[in-house]
C-alpha cells in the first residue's frame, strides 16, 4: 500500500487548489467494471457482465451495458464481484470505554467522566474518528461498511452504520441511530453492579420509557392540567424502542444471555435482534422467528455453556479429545444450525481478527452452512438489519457502489480480494506477503512456556498473579494463580509475538471470563486484559529465571 | 414464568423423539430426560417393594409407590403394579421425599446486588444458568427441589427463586410452578458492612449499625405503603371517572416497591438471614408492625433462645446442624438449636447455603437426632415437609402422599446411616440421576475396562 499516501497527497493537494471541491469529489470518479462475474446476490448471478459506477452509487449492472466516454474501464476478465461485505459488531473508532469507579484518588464512579455503558441516549455518529490505519485491515477482509457501537453496558446507545473510507467523518455515516444496544455488564461502584441489577435496571426503564411516552403524548395533545414530562433524554431515547418503532440490538452471546434477551424481548414486545448469538444452536426455541447476527469469533468449547455436562455427554467420558472435536464442531455449526431451523441470519465478526474473519466464515460453511446463505448473510441481511436494505447489500442500480473484486467466488476456499469499492472509491488490496504458517508478523514466534510474575493494573487496584504456562507450537496452556484463586488458560494462542489467552474466574458470586491479548519480547511481556464487567487493565509480566 | 412451560411442549415432541448419541446438533438429544418441565401425560411409573419414609404419615415397609402422569397416584402395602408401567425394584432400598434445600446459591451467575441496601426490584430467576455443576452434583445427593436466595449483603435483598433441579433442560423449566413468590432480608454483620475492607474511594454504605437497619426496613415499608395507597387512589379515580373526562395518568410502577407491597399483602414470602436474638425480636416486631409475617429466619443460631416468639409468630427457622463461630454475631451456637426449636413447636429446617453441604443435606439432618434427640421422623421432615412449609409448596412436595409431585429420593440404605447413599432421584416421576448410568469414577473404569483393542493399540504406538 505505497499508494496510500500518494492518494491522500493528492486529495489534500485537490482540495487546498479547489476549495469550492466537497468531498464528493474524490468519489465523483466513473467507473466501468467490465467483464466480471457478477454476484449482484438479490438479482442471480450474472457470468459476464458490466457494472457502471458514477458518483458513489451504482447506475447501471448487467450483461450489456454501453460504456459511457468519461469512465475510466477496468476488465475483470476472470475476477467476480461481489457487495461489499457488512459487519454488524464493530466498535470501530470509539474511545476505548473508561472503566470508571474505585480507582485512583478516590474519586466517586460519577467523577470518571466517560461513557459507563448507561448512556441510551449516545449516539456514537457524534463522536466518530476513524483512524485510517484501523480501516484497512477491515477492508482488505471484504468488509466494506461496518455498524459501530459500544462495546460494553446495558444500555450502550444508538449505533451507526460507517461507510470504510480512509477518513470517515460524521457527515458520511450511512445511517445514524440504527438500533438501541443493550448488553449485560453493569455500572463498575454503582447501581446495576452485578447481572442481577442490570436486568432489573432494564425492566425498571423499559416500564419508565412506557410512561414517558404516554405522558408525552397526552402533554402533545393538550398540555393545560398536566405536569410536563421530564426532561431526560436517557428516558426519551428509549421511548421508541419500547414501542417497537427502533431496534433493540442485544449483545448476547452464550444461552443464558440469548434466553434473558428474549424473555425481556417478548415482556415488553421488542423489536428485538440478538448479536453474537455464539451458543444460538442451544436457544433454537428462544431465536425462532428473529433475525439474528452470528459472530464468527467462535469460543473454545470449555467457555461454553453445558460443556460440563451436555456437551461432554455426546460422546463416552473415557473420549475428551474427540468430545472436545465434537464441541468445536458444534461451535462452528452454529450459523447452519439456526439456518437449518429456519433463522434469518447476518454474519458478523463479532471481534474476530478481520485477517482471520474470512476464514471462520469459511469454518461455518464447511460445517454446513450454504454458501449463498453464507453471502446474503454477510450482505443484504445486515443491510436490511441496518434499515439500510435499500442503499447497500446488493449489486443493484442505484445502490451505494460497496462492491468487493476477488479472484473466484469471495467466500471460496482459495479466493484472494484485489480490490474493494467503497462509496464509489477504489481501495487496492496488497498481496498479503508470504506468512509463516500460523504466525501473522514477522520474526519468530514467542516462546512462552515457563512461570511469569505479573501485575494487573485493574480498575479495582493491583493485582499480583503468577501464570503457569507449557507451550506446544502456537498452542500454549497452563494456569494464573492469584488471591482471587487458581484457574485455568483456555485458547492459548501465539500469533508472531502477540499472545492471546483467556481465563475464567469466579468474583462474588460472577462468573467473568478475561480475555489477554500480550506482546511477548524474550522474558518480558505486556498487554491488556478485558476484565468482563470489571472494566480492562493493563499488564505487565516478567519471566521467572 | 408460566408461560414459558407451556411455550416448550411444542418442541419436545421432536426432540425427545431422537435418541441418545445420534449427530443430532440439537443438544437435548444427548439426554436422557424428556425436555419438557412437566412428564408428558400417561406415563406410569412404580417403585416397588422399597422401605418407604413418607415423611407425613411414618415408614411403610416393603411398600410400592404408583407414579401416574408424575404425580404419586397410591403408596402403601401390597398395591397392584399397573399393566405398562416402568418399574423400578426397590428392594432393599429406601425411599425418602426428595430433599429441599431452603437455603441455596446454586446456579446464580450473581449472588448479591451490594450496590445498595435495598434491591428488593432484583430477581434471582432472571440470573441462573443451567449449566452450574452443583445442581448435578446435589441431584446426586437426592436433592429436587431448591430456594435460590439472593446473598446477604442487603437489608433487603432480591427476590429468591424456587426450582426442581431438572436437570439438562433450561433455567426456565426448572422454576417450580405454583411456588409462591419470595425475598430475602438481611440483618447484623453483612448489612453494616463492617467485617471486610473499606475499599478506598468507595462511599460508605447506610446502614452501618443495627439501629440503622431496623430504621431503613420501616422507612422501606413506610414507602410502600405510600406507593400502595397512590395506587389504591389512582384505581379509585378510574373507577368514579365520569363520561368525557380524561383517563388519569397511572403512576410510576416501581418494581422494588411492587415487591415490597407484595410482602404487605402477604403475597410474598420473607427468607430473613438472621443470627442474633436481638435482631430476630426487632425483625418479628417491625412485621407485626407492618402486619406481615416472616416466612422464615435463615441460620437463626440463636433461636433456641426466642424459640417461643419464634413459634408465636409462625415463623420458620432454617439452620446449620453444626456450623458456627465464623464470625462474631455466630459465636452463641448451639448443635442443639434445631432440636430445641422444634420441642418448642417451631417448624425448623436445616440447610446447607452450601453448594457441597447441599450433597449431604441428609447427613446433617441426621444431627438433629444426636444432638438434642428429636425422632426420626421429626429429623426427615427438617430437610422435607416442613421446608415445602417454609416455601408454601406443602401441598405440592416434600413427603410421599397421593396427589402430591413424585420427588423421590432412593438410597441404598436408611437416608440416616453413615454409608448410605443415593441410587436414584427422581422429579415429577422422571429419573434425573441415575447412579448406574452417572459418570462416577467406577462407571468410568468399568467403560475403560470395556473400551475396543484397535483403540487402545492405536494409541499406544503413538
Amino acid at each position: 500500500m505505497r499508494l496510500t499516501p500518494v492518494v491522500r497527497a493528492l486529495t489534500l493537494a485537490a482540495t487546498l487548489l479547489l476549495p469550492a471541491a466537497t468531498s464528493l469529489s474524490a468519489q465523483s470518479d466513473t467507473w466501468a467494471l467490465t467483464n466480471a462475474r457478477i454476484q449482484t446476490v438479490t438479482k442471480g448471478v450474472i457470468d459476464k457482465g458490466t457494472i457502471l459506477i458514477r458518483k458513489g452509487l451504482i447506475e447501471a449492472v448487467g450483461p450489456n451495458i454501453s460504456l459511457p466516454a468519461d469512465a475510466r474501464v477496468v476488465d475483470l476478465a476472470g475476477k467476480t464481484v461481489t457487495p461489499g461485505l457488512i459487519d454488524l459488531t464493530s466498535s470501530l473508532g470509539l474511545p476505548a470505554p473508561t472503566p470508571g469507579g474505585g480507582g485512583q484518588g478516590g474519586g466517586t464512579p460519577q467523577s470518571s467522566g466517560g461513557p459507563r455503558g448507561l448512556e441510551p441516549e449516545r449516539d456514537v455518529a457524534r463522536e466518530l474518528k476513524v483512524p485510517s490505519g484501523d480501516v484497512k485491515p477491515l477492508r482488505d477482509a471484504g468488509i466494506t461498511a461496518v455498524l459501530v457501537a459500544p462495546s460494553r453496558g446495558l444500555f450502550r446507545g444508538m449505533s451507526a452504520l460507517v461507510p470504510l473510507r480512509d477518513s470517515v467523518d460524521d457527515s458520511e455515516v450511512i445511517r445514524s441511530q440504527v438500533a438501541m444496544h443493550i448488553g449485560y455488564q453493569g455500572v463498575p461502584g454503582d447501581y446495576p453492579g452485578t447481572l442481577l441489577g442490570v436486568i432489573a435496571y432494564q425492566r425498571q426503564a423499559f416500564l419508565d420509557a412506557q410512561r414517558q411516552g404516554l405522558i408525552q403524548d397526552r402533554y402533545r395533545t393538550n398540555p393545560r392540567g398536566i405536569a410536563r414530562p421530564d426532561n431526560d433524554p436517557g428516558l426519551d431515547a428509549l421511548v421508541p424502542v419500547v414501542r417497537g418503532q427502533k431496534p433493540a440490538f442485544f449483545d448476547a452471546n452464550n444461552e443464558n444471555e440469548i434466553r434473558r434477551a428474549v424473555r425481556l424481548a417478548r415482556e415488553f414486545n421488542l423489536k428485538a435482534t440478538i448479536i453474537g448469538a455464539t451458543e444460538g444452536f442451544e436457544a433454537l426455541d428462544a431465536l425462532a422467528g428473529r433475525p439474528t447476527v452470528v459472530s464468527v469469533n467462535f469460543p473454545q468449547p470449555a467457555q461454553t455453556t453445558g460443556w460440563s455436562y451436555r456437551l461432554s455427554q455426546r460422546r463416552t467420558p473415557n473420549d475428551s479429545a474427540a468430545s472436545a472435536r465434537d464441541a468445536q464442531k458444534l461451535i462452528e455449526g452454529n450459523a447452519a444450525a439456526l439456518n437449518k431451523a429456519g433463522i434469518r441470519i447476518a454474519l458478523a465478526s463479532g471481534g474476530t481478527r478481520p485477517a482471520d474473519f474470512l476464514g471462520n466464515v469459511r469454518k461455518a460453511i464447511a460445517a454446513g452452512l450454504p454458501p449463498g446463505v453464507a453471502l446474503e448473510a454477510l450482505t443484504i441481511r445486515p443491510a436490511e438489519l441496518a434499515g439500510a436494505g435499500d442503499m447497500l447489500g446488493s449489486i443493484e442500480a442505484g445502490k451505494i457502489a460497496n462492491l468487493v473484486v476477488s479472484n473466484g467466488d469471495v467466500l471460496g476456499d482459495s479466493a484472494r480480494i484485489s480490490t474493494v469499492f467503497v462509496d464509489g472509491i477504489r481501495y487496492e488490496v496488497a498481496p498479503p506477503a508470504a506468512r509463516p504458517a500460523g504466525g501473522a508478523a514477522a520474526g519468530p514466534a514467542a516462546q512462552l512456556g515457563g512461570t511469569w510474575t505479573m501485575t494487573l493494573n485493574s480498575p479495582q487496584g493491583p493485582l499480583e498473579l503468577t501464570m503457569t504456562v507449557a507451550q506446544s507450537g502456537a498452542a500454549f496452556s497452563g494456569s494464573m494463580t492469584s488471591q482471587l484463586g487458581t484457574s485455568e488458560i483456555s485458547g492459548g494462542e501465539i500469533a508472531g509475538r502477540t499472545a492471546t489467552w483467556t481465563t475464567v474466574i469466579q468474583v462474588g458470586g460472577q462468573t467473568v471470563t478475561l480475555n489477554y491479548r500480550a506482546e511477548v519480547d524474550g522474558n518480558r511481556m505486556s498487554g491488556s486484559a478485558d476484565l468482563g464487567s470489571f472494566g480492562s487493565a493493563t499488564f505487565t509480566a516478567e519471566r521467572k529465571p | 414464568m408460566r408461560s414459558s412451560l407451556f411455550i416448550l411442549p411444542l418442541t419436545a415432541g421432536v426432540l425427545a423423539a431422537q435418541t441418545p448419541g445420534t449427530a443430532d446438533t440439537t443438544r437435548r438429544a444427548a439426554l436422557p430426560v424428556l425436555s419438557v418441565a412437566v412428564p408428558p401425560a400417561g406415563t406410569l411409573v412404580a417403585v416397588t417393594n422399597a422401605t418407604i419414609i413418607t415423611a407425613s404419615h411414618g415408614t411403610i415397609e416393603h411398600g410400592t409407590i404408583i407414579i401416574r402422569n408424575g404425580k404419586i397416584a397410591a403408596v402403601g402395602k401390597d398395591l397392584a403394579v399397573p399393566a405398562g408401567a416402568q418399574v423400578i425394584d426397590g428392594t432393599g432400598k429406601f425411599v425418602m421425599p426428595g430433599i429441599i434445600d431452603e437455603h441455596s446459591h446454586s446456579s446464580g451467575e450473581a449472588i448479591n446486588e451490594g450496590t445498595r441496601s435495598v434491591t428488593a426490584q432484583v430477581r434471582m430467576q432472571d440470573v441462573l444458568r443451567e449449566d452450574a455443576i452443583g445442581l448435578y452434583r446435589e441431584l446426586a445427593g437426592g436433592v429436587t427441589t431448591l430456594n435460590i436466595l439472593h446473598g446477604s449483603a442487603n437489608t433487603i435483598g432480591g427476590q429468591n427463586a424456587v426450582v426442581k433441579i431438572r436437570w439438562g433442560l433450561p433455567v426456565d423449566s426448572m422454576l417450580f410452578a405454583g411456588a409462591p413468590p419470595g425475598i430475602k432480608f438481611a440483618l447484623g454483620e453483612n448489612v453494616r458492612q463492617t467485617n471486610g475492607p473499606q475499599i478506598p474511594g468507595r462511599p460508605q454504605r447506610y446502614p452501618r449499625t443495627r439501629m440503622g437497619v431496623e430504621e431503613l426496613l420501616r422507612e422501606s415499608f413506610t414507602r410502600a405503603r405510600e406507593y400502595q395507597a397512590e395506587w389504591k387512589a389512582y384505581d379509585e379515580s378510574k373507577r368514579s371517572l365520569k363520561k368525557g373526562e380524561a383517563e388519569p395518568i397511572p403512576p410510576r410502577r416501581d418494581l422494588q416497591l411492587d415487591a415490597l407491597v407484595e410482602v404487605l399483602e402477604g403475597k410474598r414470602l420473607v427468607h430473613a438471614h438472621s443470627y442474633r436474638s436481638d435482631e430476630i425480636l426487632m425483625l418479628l416486631k417491625v412485621a407485626k408492625d407492618f402486619g406481615f409475617r416472616i416466612a422464615s429466619l435463615q441460620h437463626v443460631l440463636e433461636g433456641y433462645k426466642v424459640a417461643d416468639e419464634i413459634a408465636a409468630a409462625g415463623t420458620g427457622a432454617s439452620t446449620f446442624a453444626d456450623n458456627w463461630a465464623y464470625k462474631l454475631e455466630a459465636f452463641d451456637a448451639v448443635p442443639f438449636n434445631a432440636a430445641l426449636m422444634a420441642e418448642r413447636g417451631v417448624n425448623v429446617t436445616i440447610n446447607s447455603d452450601s453448594d457441597e453441604r447441599a450433597r449431604r443435606l441428609y447427613q446433617e439432618a441426621a444431627k438433629a437426632m444426636k444432638y438434642g434427640g428429636a425422632s426420626e421422623e421429626t429429623a426427615i421432615r427438617m430437610i422435607t415437609l416442613n421446608a415445602a412449609t417454609q416455601l408454601g409448596i406443602e401441598k405440592m412436595t416434600g413427603s410421599i402422599d397421593v396427589g402430591k409431585d413424585a420427588d423421590l429420593a432412593i438410597f441404598n440404605g436408611h437416608p440416616f446411616a453413615p454409608a448410605s447413599r443415593v441410587e436414584m432421584t427422581l422429579i415429577d416421576g422422571r429419573v434425573f440421576f441415575d447412579r448406574n448410568k452417572a459418570p462416577t469414577l467406577e462407571n468410568l473404569i468399568e467403560q475403560l475396562k470395556h473400551r475396543p483393542r484397535a483403540n487402545t493399540t492405536s494409541e499406544g504406538a503413538q
